[in-house]
């Protein structure tokens, strides 16, 4: 068990040193990617301006040097599981960064990046249910089967703008290294939630509008992963989902619309329609897929910025309302 | 939502969590018991999912017009 001093310390070197390599890796990824041509047409631009990507090497490098640190430090296998957890999944979006592959890919492939957490018994036995705990230690299992796919594949889904994948796991990480601090049982898992915030604070500098770099797959699926895995070790899975909800909403919108899973480049008609101005508009198509960003554009159409700006403020709203959770689970569990 | 997923989970942890004690007596089979719980929680996500996609319809009908 760590001592507070130990903490303490631990929790600065790892928070910065996800910060410090990301920060200052990015701009030379920037300047490799373009040199190499590996640069994506930002589409909802004047000119469709070239923007570099994938930056999940950079965001891979920065989180697992921090978290192998930790690991050295501590030896606690949770947190070797969620750093085994986040590089599967980082390889797995690697793999679709550089290859154009079926929609079911990535949740399929996604199920390797839960095997360590299983494995290295990172997770309880109990669920946490906010209004008391459920213990499942058959259950639990391949509910971890699930939730890393889903996360993985919310954040994936919800990069569609400058910033919104980068900032809105900012946003949702609060919450959940709060309850895992409270409920979670394990410093050492506290601890390995440092770098994805300060990492993730650090590609904002660069992947906020207007984007000068794209996590592409890579990027996304590690932060989702990622944030599963923290929730699972640091038993704060329903706190995880709520603070995670306008991200489950766009995937679920999305996969009931289409009824199947498959790459948003697959879908025929596109549930947002670009105007002469720029502007976004939600598609009037009766086969266009239900998105969030559809939904907040029925209200009438917004530059690209400005509905980055409203997904923002959804996640702030849901991480309040995780907030609010984590209170109504303190008084159950702890009395006032 | 939120209301929802708290709701889902009150009923878990009220109802499903404890179903050996009133339905078995504590002398329930763990597999037989962890089936009936993975059974009712699936049920209660499907019809959380209806729920949400009855929900959706109605706000773009609402937004978009009645042809969405």
């Amino acid at each position: 068990m760590l001592d507070g001093t130990s903490f303490v310390v631990y929790g600065v070197i790892v928070s910065a040193i996800s910060f410090v390599i990301i920060y200052f890796l990015t701009p030379v990824a920037i300047r490799l990617l373009e040199a190499r041509g590996r640069v994506v047409p930002d589409a909802h631009k004047p000119n469709k301006p070239s923007i570099p990507r994938p930056a999940g090497p950079v965001i891979m490098a920065g989180i697992a040097a921090a978290e192998l640190l930790l690991y050295a430090a501590t030896l606690n296998s949770a947190v070797l599981a969620v750093l085994l957890t986040t590089t599967i999944a980082f390889v797995v979006g690697y793999i679709d960064d550089n290859r154009v592959l079926p929609g079911w890919f990535k949740p399929v492939a996604l199920l390797a990046a839960a095997v360590p957490l299983v494995i290295l018994g990172a997770h309880g036995n109990n669920l946490n249910l906010i209004f008391g705990s459920a213990f499942i230690p058959l259950l639990y299992v391949p509910l971890i089967f699930v939730i890393i796919p889903i996360t993985g594949n919310t954040i994936n889904s919800i990069d569609v703008l400058n910033g919104v994948g980068s900032g809105f796991v900012i946003i949702s990480t609060i919450p959940l290294l709060a309850s895992i601090a409270i409920f979670g049982g394990s410093p050492e898992v506290f601890l390995a939630g440092l770098p994805l915030l300060f990492g993730t604070i650090a590609l904002y500098r660069y992947h906020r509008f207007p984007s000068r770099i794209f996590p592409g797959d890579s990027g996304t699926l590690l932060l989702g992963a990622m944030f599963g895995a923290l929730a699972i070790a640091g038993s704060s899975e329903i706190i995880g989902v709520i603070a995670l909800l306008p991200a489950v909403m766009n995937s679920f919108l999305f996969l009931a619309s289409v009824k199947k899973i498959v790459e948003h480049r697959q879908v025929k008609t596109r549930p947002v329609v670009l105007l002469e101005d720029f502007k976004l508009a939600a598609s009037q198509e009766r086969s266009a897929p239900a998105t969030l960003v559809r939904l907040i554009l029925a209200e009438g159409p917004l530059c690209e910025k400005e509905i980055g700006n409203q997904i923002f403020r959804l996640a702030v709203f849901t991480a309040l309302l995780a907030f609010a959770s984590i209170a109504i689970q303190y008084v159950i569990f702890f009395g006032l | 939502m939120w209301a929802m997923i708290l709701g889902v989970a009150a009923f878990l942890v009220i109802l499903v969590a404890p179903i050996d004690t009133y339905l078995f007596d504590r002398q329930g089979d763990a597999a037989t018991i962890s089936i009936i719980q993975a059974a009712i929680a699936f049920a209660l996500v499907i019809a959380l999912v209806f729920g949400l996609s009855r929900m959706k319809r109605l706000y773009l009908q609402k937004k978009l017009g009645p042809g969405i």
